[in-house]
């Protein structure tokens, strides 16, 4: 059994990289701590020996696997912070910027109208249950999260990607999908009644098919316009 | 001492006794315990078999389901380990260790526990509200918290969370009178020679607790409290359409959540200090400088709580704060651990019953604090939020911590309290079954949290990547763990009752060991001792080299 889900993103391999290096450190640490713990117990003594630790050199036992411990924290920290300021402080330049909403209980898509922009007057709105978010590969997606009435967690496993969304704040994040195909958009947090239903995908696609699939959509959007108008 | 007649009521149901109030914290928290207990399996049988009717419970539908898991959640910190490690223990043994007849303010600690009493019926009356149990998660996190009840009659007042809150209000009156108590008590009661660093830990730690509970728990309260507003009077302070912020809550819940988990911790390892001395021989290692690490665990953990919120919306530069804070909390927790398998080391190992349930807590207790450095990573923390990833981290804490931790004091001080000791064949039994259990039940949770399994989610059969094979056994062979581990309970029962008849009797130190309770009658007469101790040495003097015996209990000259 793999440990994790296929990764797609250009990010993802490095939050894997370090759960294997924590991995390394907590499992030595571990299994430091649980021979420790078992010895004694296999060596029967008649006399316990006396002694009570207040000395320094007694302390050494304690501190140097502290300063073992100490050490790993660091490299840890050392190690994570370049990738959590690459994801979350350092948003590239958009290629496609669009919008996700939650609401009880679906993942609502918001793609800029043909001017290409968000928050224009020409914005498509996609609120259909269980609907596909339709990217490009290998573009930087900025994404503006928000939500209609309770919180919600955009989550999308392959992508290593999770970020709540909060009714009344717009939150900024991004990605660049590496792999065309359609992946699952979870819902993680708890959101009312129809938690568990709140599913949506992700599709990635090349080029062509974007486009395609845009073009579709302005024209739909037209259709959708003019009967509007037609019937008023 | 003169102690004034007494009836069936002030003996039993209104005692001002510390040992009484003891006794009636515990049992309070350990039919609480089966109460959180039946919810787990019944949402875990949802799990597993989601869309079919649960022996003992019948048809599951998502609204009981979140009902479940947020009343589960709250039952299991706030009306079992809290009660239990705090109150209860606290009662049974403070007065005992420090040498004394009973807590600064008697009545108080009476009216404490019925405060706790009434929590308790609050809460239960809160499932059969017409708009049900409250269901937004432990975490209670509005909007959803507040708008998930439509009012039905009487306006919004008569809803699960409005009841929850007020359940929540009444407990931390309790805790918090019972906390000062404590302190009062130690300040001001000691026997003579008791100085501070001749308390035994347990008593330092329950003190620290407690100080942190006070410390922690006002903004919660006032968090509660506008949450109150907000639900009965349409207030919006946590309406972003009206001015407020749903974030502020985040903040305010987790300021004191994260400490509360140390609050249950402290007393914990307090217990585990006490027996791996006892039945070790051996002083406990490095005494003081456990006691320092304890203070400084405790400065850190009030100021690392937004850790929770990694993910959801703080200024991501401030995050790197959290994550620092948090992942340095290891080492003064890691020099604790370190002194106690310093004490255990060079021992003369007497593995008896609660020596048994600690080193099986120190030794689960590991896997849980270790996997806290994934989550106090805030990088790693995006994938692992909210999944069972951290699922399994809790469990892996809080399992080893409350239920390890209880069942050892229990094995240990049962003599104490009833004279006779707990039948060691039948603790074995029920031992190996909960130890063996609870592990089948939590570590598999570890791999389908990894999986991408994200958490309070009744049936997940919408999500095809997570209805794959090895997760649906994991589901399954989690959820017959979790009945294995619950009924395994029936046993400790049985050992009770059973050994408060037939068990061995007691005497006065049947462990051997130094601190003042022992030193009294098992059990101790109303007012604990005969003659009021002097005491003469710290609580752990086992095996001094010139000394025939192998302990020296405090008060002997
Ligand atoms: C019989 C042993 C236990 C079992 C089988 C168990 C099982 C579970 C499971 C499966 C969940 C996740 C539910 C979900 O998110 O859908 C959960 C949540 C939780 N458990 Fe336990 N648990 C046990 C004991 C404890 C104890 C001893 C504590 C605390 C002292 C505790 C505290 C919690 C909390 C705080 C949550 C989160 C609730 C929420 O999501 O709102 N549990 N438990
Ligand atoms: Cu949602
Ligand atoms: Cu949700």
């Amino acid at each position: 059994m793999k440990i994790f889900p296929d990764n797609i993103s250009t990010y993802g391999q490095e939050i894997d990289d370090l759960f294997y290096l924590i991995l390394i450190f907590v499992s030595i640490a571990f299994l430091i701590s649980i021979i420790a713990l078992l010895i004694p117990l296999f060596r029967k003594r008649e006399k316990a020996a006396y002694f009570t630790g207040d000395k320094w050199v007694h302390l050494k036992w304690v501190a140097l696997p502290l300063t073992l411990l100490a050490i790993s924290d660091f490299i840890i920290l050392a190690k994570e912070h370049g990738t959590w300021a690459r994801i979350e402080e350092q948003i590239p330049q958009a290629d496609v910027h669009i919008g996700i909403i939650g609401r009880q209980w679906n993942w609502v898509f918001v793609y800029p109208g043909q001017d290409n922009e968000l928050n224009t007057s020409d914005d498509i709105v996609v609120d259909e249950q269980n609907s596909e978010l339709h990217v490009p590969v290998n573009k930087n997606i900025v994404i503006d999260i928000r939500a209609k009435d309770v919180l919600h967690t955009v989550t999308i496993p392959v992508l290593r990607f999770k970020q709540m969304a909060i009714p009344g704040r717009t939150i900024m994040k991004w990605f660049q999908a590496t792999k065309p195909g359609k992946y699952e958009i979870q819902c993680s947090e708890i959101c009312g009644l129809l938690h568990s239903r709140m599913r949506n995908f992700l599709a990635v696609e090349d080029e062509n098919d974007y486009k395609k699939f845009l073009s579709e959509l302005y024209q739909q959007n037209k259709q959708l316009e003019n009967s509007l108008v037609s019937s008023k | 001492m003169n102690h004034t007649k007494q009836n069936f009521w002030t003996k039993y149901v209104f005692a001002t006794d510390h040992k009484v109030i003891g006794k009636q914290y515990i049992i309070t928290g350990l039919i609480m315990a089966l109460v959180g207990g039946y919810l787990s399996y019944v949402f875990r049988m949802q799990l597993a078999y989601p869309g079919q009717s649960i022996p003992l419970y019948g048809d599951m539908g998502p609204q009981q389901y979140n009902a479940f898991i947020t009343l589960h959640g709250m039952i299991m910190f706030f009306w079992f380990a809290m009660p239990i490690l705090l109150a209860g223990f606290g009662n049974l043994f403070i007065p005992l260790m420090i040498g004394t007849d009973d807590m600064a303010f008697p009545t108080v600690n009476m009216i404490s526990f019925w405060i706790f009493f009434v929590s308790t019926i609050v809460l239960m009356v809160s499932f059969f509200l017409p708009g049900g149990a409250a269901a937004g998660g432990w975490t209670m996190y509005p909007p959803l918290s507040i708008t998930a009840h439509q009012p039905t009659f009487w306006g919004s007042f008569f809803t699960g969370q409005t009841f929850l809150l007020l359940a929540v209000a009444l407990e931390f009156v309790s805790m918090l009178m019972g906390g000062i108590n404590f302190l009062t008590t130690t300040i001001n009661k000691r026997a003579p020679g008791m100085t501070a660093f001749r308390l035994p830990i347990y008593v330092w730690f329950a003190n620290l607790a407690g100080i942190i509970f006070m410390f922690s728990v006002g903004p919660l309260i006032a968090g509660a409290f506008m949450m109150l507003l907000d639900i009965n009077m349409g207030t919006g302070f946590y309406d972003p359409y009206r001015g407020g912020d749903p974030i502020l809550f985040q903040h305010l819940f987790w300021f004191f959540g994260h400490p509360e988990v140390y609050v249950l911790l402290l007393p914990s390892l307090g217990v585990t200090a006490e027996i791996i001395s006892t039945f070790s021989r051996k002083p406990i290692f490095a005494y003081k400088t456990i006691i320092y690490m304890a203070l400084i665990a405790s400065v850190l953990s009030v100021i690392v709580w937004a850790h929770h919120q990694f993910i959801s919306g703080i200024d991501p530069r401030m995050a790197t704060f959290f994550s620092v804070g948090t992942i340095l909390i290891s080492i003064p927790f890691a020099a604790i651990i370190l002194s106690y398998l310093a004490t255990l080391w060079g021992g003369s190992i007497r593995l008896k019953m609660p020596m048994i349930w600690t080193i099986a807590g120190i030794g689960s207790f590991l896997i849980g604090g270790l996997t806290g450095l994934f989550l106090g990573s805030d990088t790693f923390d995006i994938y692992a939020h909210d999944t069972y990833f951290v699922i399994a981290h809790f469990h892996y804490v809080l399992i080893p911590v409350v239920i390890f931790g209880t069942f050892a004091a229990i094995y240990y001080w049962y003599p104490k309290y009833f004279g006779r000791m707990l039948n060691e064949k039948i603790g074995k039994i029920h031992f190996w079954l909960t130890f063996l259990s609870f592990h089948a039940f939590a570590f598999p949770l570890f791999f389908s949290g990894l999986q991408g399994e994200h958490r309070r989610i009744a049936d997940y059969s919408s999500f095809d990547s997570l209805m794959t094979l090895p997760i649906q056994h994991i589901r399954i062979i989690s959820t017959i763990a979790t009945i294995i581990l619950i009924s395994s309970q029936l046993l400790l029962i049985i050992n009770v009752f059973w050994s408060y008849r037939k068990g061995k009797v007691a005497g006065r130190n049947p462990w051997e060991a130094n601190t003042l309770e022992w030193q009294t009658d098992s059990p101790p007469q109303h007012g604990n001792f005969e003659v009021y101790p002097e005491v003469y040495r710290g609580a752990y003097e086992y095996s001094l080299p010139d000394r025939t015996e192998d302990f020296y209990p405090q008060n002997e000259k």
